[in-house]
């Protein structure tokens, strides 16, 4: 089994740490949050203090703990928003690229269609369709955006199969008398990991955008409290034009602050999935000292010497005959 | 060496053909240009015995390795398995997929990179019907065969952990997995060490020797068919140009094709100084009219530039595609697979 | 960084008596304790060890080895081509770029220390790659004739565009094709008339050294033969030096005047051509030599060499070649053999036979396979 790698790369680090941190608050944020979201009972419109960290909102709630609480919905959304729409790409992109033929122009056609209707304007009419009941079940919601979301990697993905379609063992696993199915699934498709995954992340950060933003134009329930809902919250008690930054500002920055960790994270992937593209050797520092360049530039292959100094000397005649 | 008159025909092919349609790019309208990627080819393999094809690129052999192997559909010609005739235009069956097996060329691309070395081994006997328990033996078995001991070092690796000729061991291993009665094998030394490939090569011929395979050796490399095979044939732009029995074509090569292939062979122990006698070609597509090798050919006659020569016998078990022999018999189907003792009108069509 | 500049006198510190002057120095390369790593630190990996090359004006030298033997590294990196994680660790490598003014003596530039300028200087003017697949070195999408455009607008400023759209059609005369395949993009043409091109591309500025790396090994043997003679008849004609690296020990045989065998980035042996080939000196080379089937005589099963060609992160200790040579001592398990001059004919092995001990009789002759046309080779 392929053990687990800590990347070096400080940008993947930095994407690892961000990511965990949101991945910890959506378990735990609603724990954590000292006072109910929903508790109109302090008073209203206060700055942040020690008492109200992110101060509190026209109707006296604590935006604080509606941070916290909000950071599970909104990240379990996009999650299954990315999930769903990631199995769908996969299913339709590795079908229509293996399969060939009637199939992937059927197949194709449906993700031209898709690609190419605006995806929001699709969100908000097939939400607005949706009983009112289900606006506050997450995975309704989640279903939904993945429904507008798949497209993009679905063409990925074929394109991808149509390259591994020819290679060599893959025409192996035909002749040996493989199944079509397997071959998509168990042959192909693994080999797909680092599109798949890099697909996922685009997807989860394509999620979160959508659902906020149907979250802000108040198209979900405002029970369910998420990022989305409280900027609805803000701006409809106009917090930008009184200088209340502290109600919008909080999740907003969470938003773009989950948004960098996934995008930060996409430079790790190809690194952990293929542990053979791990750069070996030094780190920066090491390498400065040694005197090798920080890049290696095509066409100078650096030179490293033992680190005493070398002055060039002339070589006597005898040493170059031979 | 095994005997002619009492080796088992297991795979038959007569009269194959494969032409391909293909649009010139800028050219959408009109007819399309037809490749003839293999004209009219019969061969036959028999269990024990190693039946080379050599050619360039371009010659079709890899196309003739597929159309063998059924995963391309044929234009016209049949197959035949032990003397019955296969379905005209049907695909590769299960059936077949367990009696006739294909081994490629590139070590590292024939192993799906993502799976250990185990998977290749238990999906092909999963499929052809081994039991969940038997897998590891089975597979551990089979890796015996080619070699690779003891098996446990190597089942649970992944392919870029082994090298180029460990790799086509595996490969090979795979293909005996179904315990097949025909192995086509596309050239499967080229891209190995040359160190390793003698060992690949003997290989080959042991697993003909000592379990009766039929084996399709396809190379570019004239030396090591001669190594290998009981019998070599000569490919040109898609047909049979010249075929032997032994080493008979190398020894004494009667088409210009085949004297030309001979004479470029670097052989350290007999230098060439001088330039061989062929003009040099600077045109890759073949004569269009007539025998296609008459645009490179230094003994070229009008004939040659308008009509396509019949494969004449030149020899015991010896043919060749050239005008040079019009007076010698032409070689019919029969001939050109070489008749055996007491089979006369009964036996195969 | 300054040019790295080492003034030195013809090698046979020859006057030319009539004007006084040195003459030119026959050599024109002269590497030494090359070593090129991959990686750095912990974990890398030594690919050339410590090699000594030399080559004359106008002389073919050969390169033999398999995969992990170093010849394409080794070759690459002196002329700093090589790419990260690649790292030259070691050595020099001088290069004859002629005398700096007129009448003087030659300038040997050692490449390893040689600035960018210094190198475009030298690179395709003095020295010129034909890489293996051509397909992979010739830009796709750009017509051929715009290659050689290319070339000319980076080195040779001063020509015209009529000059240069002369010069391109006569080098492809001189390989063989045809002016029309100016206007072709690389793959409308068949691997042979790519490799054409690149051997016209690597004379278009009349080198003193061209590299040759497996040029003809993807090609067919009809194919690779025509190329072979026309580039004797190159060589005849202009003069230049040739390094050609190869897998193919029997070519090198009938090219080359020297060859270098290469085995786990040492050089195990170093010959004549014809030497080499009737009297090798290491079991490696007489391995590699019988591991290519005749095409006469009788047919008998060859052994070739048991085992693969090394891991080089993880080489045995004492001669890499010895769990697979059949010849092997018990000193070749912990002492790793230096290359040694044999008595005479400018021959050099790496190999305890050679050492005398163990009832080893020097000098050692390996038993040769003679391919003989006749029944009976044993």
């Amino acid at each position: 089994m392929k053990t687990l790698r800590i990347p070096r790369s400080p940008k993947v680090l930095l994407g690892l740490g961000i990511t965990v941190f949101f991945a910890l608050l959506t378990i735990l944020g609603p724990y954590l949050a000292p006072f109910d979201p929903n508790d109109t009972s302090f008073a209203p419109n206060l700055t942040p203090s020690w008492h109200h960290w992110f101060g509190t909102t026209s109707l006296g709630q604590d935006i604080f703990s509606q941070t916290l609480v909000g950071a599970r919905a909104t990240i379990v959304v996009a999650l299954v928003a990315g999930l769903v729409a990631t199995m769908l790409s996969m299913v339709i992109g590795v079908s229509a690229g293996y399969l060939g033929g009637v199939t992937d122009d059927g197949l194709s056609l449906l993700s031209n269609v898709f690609l190419a209707i605006p995806g929001l304007p699709l969100l908000i009419v097939i939400d607005s369709y949706l009983p009112v009941a289900s606006r506050s079940n997450s995975l309704v919601i989640g279903l939904v955006i993945a429904l507008t979301g798949w497209a993009w990697g679905a063409r990925v993905l074929r394109a991808q199969t149509m390259s591994l379609r020819n290679r060599d063992f893959i025409e192996a696993s035909r002749i040996i008398g493989e199944s079509r199915s397997r071959i998509m699934f168990a042959e192909v498709a693994p080999n797909l990991l680092p599109v798949l995954a890099s697909s996922l992340l685009f997807t989860v950060l394509y999620s979160i955008g959508a659902y906020v933003t149907i979250a802000y134009i108040g198209l979900t329930s405002t029970s369910v409290w998420n990022w989305g809902t409280m900027l609805f919250w803000a701006q409809a008690n106009n917090a930008s034009l009184s200088g209340e930054w502290y109600w919008f500002v909080p999740p907003g920055i969470c938003i773009a602050l989950v948004g960098t960790g996934l995008a930060l994270l996409n430079f790790g992937i190809d690194e952990f999935i293929n542990p053979r593209l791990r750069e070996s050797g030094l780190t920066a520092r090491q390498r400065r000292r040694r005197g090798l360049p920080r890049r290696v530039r095509l066409g100078l292959t650096p030179v490293l010497r033992p680190l005493a100094t070398e002055t060039p000397r002339s070589i006597p005649m005898s040493e170059v005959t031979s | 060496m095994s005997n002619i008159d009492t080796a088992v025909s297991e795979l038959q092919a007569k009269h194959l053909t494969k032409h391909f349609k293909i649009r010139e790019p800028g050219h959408v309208l009109g007819a399309p240009k037809v490749v003839r990627a293999v004209d009219d080819v019969s061969l036959e393999l028999r269990a024990g015995e190693v039946t080379a094809v050599v050619g360039e690129s371009g010659s079709g052999k890899s196309v003739l390795a597929r159309l063998l192997a059924r995963i391309v559909v044929p234009t016209s010609g049949e197959l035949l398995v032990r003397g019955t005739p296969l379905a005209a235009k049907a695909r590769r069956s299960l059936a077949y997929a367990s009696d006739v097996q294909l081994v490629l060329q590139d070590p590292f691309g024939s192993m799906n990179p993502v799976h250990k070395i185990s998977h290749n081994l238990f999906r092909p006997l999963s499929i052809h019907g081994a039991s969940k328990d038997e897998l590891r033996d089975l597979a551990g078995a089979a890796l015996q065969r080619v070699s690779l001991d003891p098996p446990e070092r190597y089942l649970d690796r992944f392919p870029y952990e082994l090298s180029g000729g460990q790799l086509q061991r595996v490969s090979i291993a795979r293909a005996l997995c179904v315990k097949p009665k025909v192995l086509l094998a596309d050239e499967p030394i080229s891209m190995l060490d040359v160190s390793v490939r003698l060992g690949v090569l003997n290989l080959l011929r042991g697993l003909c020797d000592n379990e009766h395979l039929a084996i399709l050796y396809i190379t570019h490399d004239i030396a090591s068919a001669r190594y290998l095979a009981e019998e070599i044939i000569v490919m040109y732009a898609g047909q049979v140009v010249e075929h032997s029995r032994g080493t008979a074509l190398v020894d004494a090569p009667t088409h210009p094709y085949t004297q030309l292939l001979i004479s470029s062979v670097p052989d350290a122990s007999n230098p060439i100084s001088a330039a061989p006698d062929a003009e040099r070609h600077n045109s890759s597509s073949f004569a269009q009219q007539g025998c296609r090798f008459s645009t490179r050919c230094t003994s070229v006659m009008d004939i040659c530039r308008t009509q396509e020569p019949p494969s004449f016998v030149v020899g015991e078990s010896h043919t060749s595609k050239c005008w040079l022999y019009r007076d010698r018999p032409e070689a019919s189907v029969e001939l050109a697979i070489p008749k055996r003792r007491g089979e006369g009108a009964k036996g195969r069509k | 960084m300054s040019t790295d500049a080492l003034r030195m006198r013809g090698t046979k510190d020859l006057v030319d008596t009539a004007t006084n002057v040195p003459a030119r120095s026959e050599r024109i390369l002269q590497i030494d304790d090359f070593c090129v790593d991959y990686g750095v630190g912990e974990g890398s990996v030594r690919a050339v060890d410590d090699v000594e090359l030399h080559l004359d004006r106008s002389k073919v030298l050969g390169i033999a080895g398999e995969s992990g033997s170093g010849k394409s590294t080794l070759v690459y990196a002196f002329t700093r081509l090589l790419r990260a994680p690649a790292v030259i660790t070691g050595g020099t490598a001088l290069f004859n770029v002629g005398p700096s003014e007129e009448g003087g003596p030659d300038e040997f530039i050692d490449l390893i220390t040689a600035d960018e300028a210094t190198l475009r200087r030298v690179r395709w003017q003095q020295v010129s790659v034909v890489l293996q697949s051509a397909l992979n070195a010739l830009n796709p999408v750009v017509r051929v004739g715009t290659i050689f455009e290319q070339v000319f607008k980076a080195h040779r400023q001063e020509m015209s565009r009529a000059q240069r759209r002369a010069r391109a059609v006569e080098l492809l005369a001189l390989v063989g094709l045809n002016e029309d395949r100016l206007q072709r993009y690389a793959h409308e043409l068949s691997g042979g008339q790519r490799q054409r091109v690149m051997i016209a591309l690597a004379l278009a500025l009349d080198p003193q050294l061209v590299i040759m790396d497996e040029p003809t090994t993807a090609l067919d043997v009809v194919t690779q033969r025509e190329i072979l003679n026309e580039l004797t008849e190159l060589r005849a004609r202009f003069g230049f030096a040739m390094i050609f690296i190869t897998h193919d020990l029997s070519l090198l045989v009938e090219l080359a005047d020297e060859i270098v065998v290469m085995y786990a980035g040492r050089i195990v042996e170093r010959a004549g051509g014809r030497s080499l080939y009737h009297s090798p000196r290491h079991p490696y080379t007489l391995g590699l030599l019988n591991s290519f089937p005749p095409m006469h005589g009788d047919r008998h099963e060859l052994a070739g060499i048991p085992g693969a060609p090394p891991d080089l992160s993880r080489l045995p200790s004492g001669c890499a070649f010895h769990q697979r040579c059949p010849y092997a001592m018990k000193r070749c398990a912990t002492e790793r053999p230096p290359l040694v001059n044999l008595a005479k004919g400018g021959r050099s092995v790496a190999c305890w036979l050679h050492e005398g001990g163990e009832d080893v009789v020097v000098p050692v002759e390996l038993r040769r396979r003679e391919p003989s046309a006749k029944a009976g080779a044993s």
